[in-house]
């Protein structure tokens, strides 16, 4: 493996200094002179007809600055994330399609005097029939959630390679389920938040979010200004989880507010308002049929999925596609038959990722571990006679580039104990195994790659500018790190200037896993432009050639002689003296298929690479009480190669926490209809401390030929495997096939009593 | 009319008896190192440490703090320096997104004035009312565990 002087070290994170002192600014942190304060009317109803809406008596309270409806302030403009899917007129004309959608808002001195107006807003609704489960919003006659959508269906990806029917007829064994997984929270730390205003120059906006110029465009076209007009900042982030992708009403409801009040607005959601009115984790049903062959080959495979998306398309639709390829990029299948739906329903709209964990990677992770038990084969065998392998071409045509598969099943088996444990625990005890792999780079569209500059200070140190965003992941920090690795500087010689729609040049976010490998890799190049720079001018300086120089610790030397040698901050005086700028540029694409389309023609290169991983788990299961307890988790990642291990072994860590403990044990939401009963953290239990056993991390490079150093995205292949772990390892501790997630005391009981009745 | 000492600076505040610690906190003092997360006393954000005890500054009047020692996280470190909780949380890699992190500190910190060398299990426990979403808790265990030794000299 290479050595670097930066990457691949235990850096300490660039922003956790100002994190750690209590100086980090997050959204509601700030204020601005004269700055009102904004409050939200929300609707009752799951569905209904806004009549009339009268704001007369909240206009006329002391205090009240600004009232805001859809009918009187709305641009006609419906986002979605595709052309078809642009659904969703973000403060509603005509109607209303969940409990707490926005109706109209109020701008007043304080939240109290805000609150107060919104009590003095009528609004005259006609409640229409509702619907609230996929299966029963497609059935005939269901009531149209959107008159132009039969069937209430948002998106079908429909997937059929290789001959099905025939596969599955000559399969020595054909397994067939059914699995679930009702909708979770994504429970930012942060509730959301945001800060506009709004002046005769445009909008100023800070907010949570997983990439600036993913907010701007819409917001611009929903207030029927130019995308150049609106800029959107930096702010510290707490936790996207694909929660935070793409705009919200708040943003047009804050928006509007500073825009008819002429004076800064802060909007500040509340918890309960942060779990139902910001994008929030899918439902999601799986259909499936696996067929194997006598040796242990899974040869045919054929899913249906219903995806319960909400009353809007949002993100959502991309991620009907994501299951299949991310299953066939894990395991390759020749035979492949695929219906996913998006169905809406009256409740809160649903984002994308990373979902398909839980009912859909569970259900093929389980049916490996079925068909192993009845060919008499180790889980671990069947994963490793499956495995993908680099170069590999995939039926729906995704290349393999590089592919750490089989070392992340090792290492972790290894580690773990596999050979003595599986099979081998005590009764109520178990381990369970679960495979991921993870698209990095996907289609993004014109917004789909990044580019950065770089600058330097007369005192030598360098400033990058990028359009990459950090949630919580230390995508910040990389990009520090990878500037300073190229530049030979040390990482307190290099700042960042991000995020920043006004500065920054276009970047996909933190989304699409594409932080390190486009964004990354677009400040790596930005370095190499500028060393390149520095170079031609060293070279003169030390009468060499350029490319005999290289640059470590602030010094530019001649290589092979390093006494030869002076600080880069020289470099950069000598080349201003001499009337010359050094600026870097950098820019990367992904590597993809121009012709493909998530919905319409969901084949060929769809990511530009994919990293792996393998999950093991270790439970106990209380018989008695159905309780899970999770004993050990191991977690064995392909994240290409390391730029900062700490920072990776920290996402491999949430990975499984979040996988493995909230989808697996803990987090689902509870519904009478469509009124979320547990939007808060006293009913909807999220892990603590004393729920996450230690996690294990092991980092596998397999150097990906794309990525900056080899790198691909640092986690998710677990986040998409611990929970199917999970149900595994329950497996082996009581011989029950969990269908349903999480696997809850209720549930654990009731598929015993199940295997009882039998 | 309130007197609050906080970080060992005295303040004199007029505000309204119904206002919370974190309100004042976060708008009368400009202290917004202490965030507000769940409004109800759950997630532990607004953790902030009073005569040495952590509290949920969300539940907690003003009014009921006056006369006590209020310690908040940009009271911990000593002009640029840093409490070893701070370095520790930095040097192990604890803070990911940083919102729960000031909470988590100050939590910590009550823990280990009381108890210089818990173990696993009693740090596990002293910070199980502050949730995080981030880290899994396994680098933030680890980081408290460093500073406990690294303050009893260790």
């Amino acid at each position: 493996m290479p050595e670097y002087a930066l990457v691949g070290k235990r850096v300490p994170r660039t922003d956790s200094v100002e994190k750690v002192r209590g100086e980090a600014k997050f959204t509601a942190d700030l204020g601005l002179p004269g700055m009102l304060y904004g409050k939200v009317l929300r609707s009752p109803y799951p569905h209904a007809r806004i009549l009339s809406i009268d704001t007369s008596r909240a206009e006329k309270l002391l205090g009240v600055k600004a009232v805001v409806t859809g009918q009187r302030d709305a641009k006609p403009y419906k986002w979605g994330v595709f052309p078809y899917t642009q659904d969703y007129q973000l403060l509603p004309i005509d109607k209303v399609r969940y409990i707490g959608q926005e109706v109209a808002a109020v701008a007043a001195i304080d939240e109290d005097i805000a609150r107060e107006a919104l009590d003095l807003i009528q609004v005259e609704y006609e409640p229409l029939p509702a619907v609230f489960e996929p299966e029963e919003a497609m059935k005939e006659g269901a009531p149209l959630i959107h008159e132009d959508k039969p069937g209430n269906i948002c998106v079908h990806v429909k997937v059929d390679e290789g001959e099905v029917d025939k596969a599955l007829a000559e399969a020595d064994l054909v397994l067939e389920g059914h699995f679930e997984a009702p909708e979770q929270n994504y429970c930012q730390a942060e509730p959301y938040a945001i800060l506009a205003n709004f002046d005769s120059t445009g909008v100023d906006i800070w907010c949570p979010n997983a990439g600036p110029h993913m907010k701007a465009r819409p917001l611009s076209r929903a207030l029927g200004i130019p995308t150049s007009q609106v800029r959107v900042h930096r702010v510290y982030i707490g936790g996207a989880f694909g929660g935070r992708s793409e705009i919200q009403a708040a943003d047009v409801i804050a928006c509007s507010l500073s825009r008819k009040a002429q004076r800064p607005v802060k909007l500040v959601y509340t918890r309960e308002e942060n779990e139902n009115c910001i994008r929030q984790r899918v439902g999601w049903i799986t259909y499936l049929k696996m067929g194997f062959r006598k040796d242990g080959t899974w040869t045919v495979g054929d899913f249906k999925c219903l995806i319960d998306g909400g009353a809007y398309a949002s993100t959502g639709p991309i991620a009907v596609s994501v299951p299949y390829m991310e299953m066939e990029t894990t395991y390759p299948l020749k035979n492949l038959r695929y219906d996913g739906y998006r169905v809406y329903t009256n409740k809160p709209p649903r984002g994308m990722h990373p979902e398909q964990n839980r009912a859909f990677h569970m259900a093929v992770e389980l049916h490996l571990d079925m068909a192993a038990e009845k060919l008499g084969m180790d889980p671990m065998e069947i994963r490793l006679k499956n495995a993908m392998t680099s170069g590999f071409v995939t039926a729906t045509g995704a290349r393999i580039t590089s592919c750490g598969f089989n070392e992340c099943i090792q290492k972790a088996a290894e580690r773990a104990r596999w050979k003595e444990k599986r099979g081998k625990l005590p009764p109520g005890r178990g381990i369970g195994m679960a495979c991921g792999s993870v698209m990095c780079g996907f289609p993004m569209g014109i917004r789909g790659g990044s580019a950065a500059f770089i600058k330097f200070n007369e005192d030598g140190d360098a400033t990058v500018i990028s359009g990459v965003v950090d949630n919580g992941q230390g995508n910040e920090s990389m990009a520090v790190q990878i500037a300073a690795e190229e530049l030979g500087l040390p990482v307190d010689k290099v700042r960042l200037v991000s995020a920043d729609t006004g500065i920054c040049p276009l970047d996909q976010g933190a989304y699409s896993q594409a932080a390190t490998l486009i964004s990354g890799g677009a400040v790596r190049e930005a370095a190499a432009d500028a060393k390149r720079q520095l170079f031609e001018v060293a070279s003169r300086m030390l009468e060499t050639k350029p490319e005999d120089l290289d640059a470590r610790e602030g010094n530019i030397y001649v290589k092979g002689d390093p006494k030869k040698s002076m600080p880069l901050r020289r470099v950069v005086i000598n080349a201003l003296a001499n009337n010359i700028t050094i600026m870097g540029r950098g820019y990367r694409w992904p590597k993809i298929d121009n012709e493909r389309e998530w919905v319409t023609n969901p084949r060929g290169q769809f990511a530009t690479t994919y990293s792996y991983g393998c999950s093991i788990a270790e439970v106990e299961v209380d018989r008695e009480t159905g309780r899970v307890k999770v004993l050990r988790m191991v977690a064995a990642h392909d994240c290409g190669y390391p730029i900062n291990p700490m920072a990776v072994e920290g996402q491999i860590h949430g990975a499984a926490s979040s996988s493995g403990i909230r989808c697996g044990i803990l987090e689902h939401i509870l519904w009478d209809g469509g009124q979320n009963l547990n939007a808060n953290f006293l009913d909807y239990w999220v892990p603590t401390a004393l729920d996450v056993p230690n996690i294990e991390p092991i980092i596998v490079a397999s150097n990906d030929p794309f990525g900056p150093f080899g790198a691909k995205e640092g986690s998710l292949s677990i986040y998409m495997s611990m929970q199917a772990a999970i149900a595994c390892a329950i497996h082996d501790a009581l011989g029950i096939w969990p269908t349903e997630a999480p696997f809850t005391p209720e549930r654990v009981l009731k598929t015993l009593g199940e295997r009882g009745s039998h | 009319m309130i007197r609050l000492r906080v970080n060992g600076e005295d303040y004199e505040l007029l505000i309204p008896p119904n206002k919370t610690l974190l309100e004042v906190l976060r708008e009368d003092l400009a202290l917004t190192g202490t965030k507000e997360g769940c409004e109800d006393g759950t997630c532990g954000a607004c953790t902030v440490l009073l005569d040495g005890k952590p509290v949920r500054s969300c539940l907690v009047l003003a009014v009921e703090a006056e006369g006590k020692e209020i310690l908040t996280i940009e009271g911990l470190s000593k002009g640029e320096e840093l409490h070893p909780l701070q370095e520790a949380f930095v040097n192990y890699g604890a803070v990911q997104c940083g919102f729960c992190t000031p909470g988590m500190i100050l939590a910590a910190k009550s823990l280990l004035d009381s108890n210089p060398s818990p173990s696993e299990e009693e740090i596990r426990k002293a910070i199980s009312g502050n949730l995080c979403r981030c880290t899994g808790y396994t680098k933030i265990v680890e980081a408290i565990a460093a500073a406990a030794q690294s303050l009893s000299g260790g």
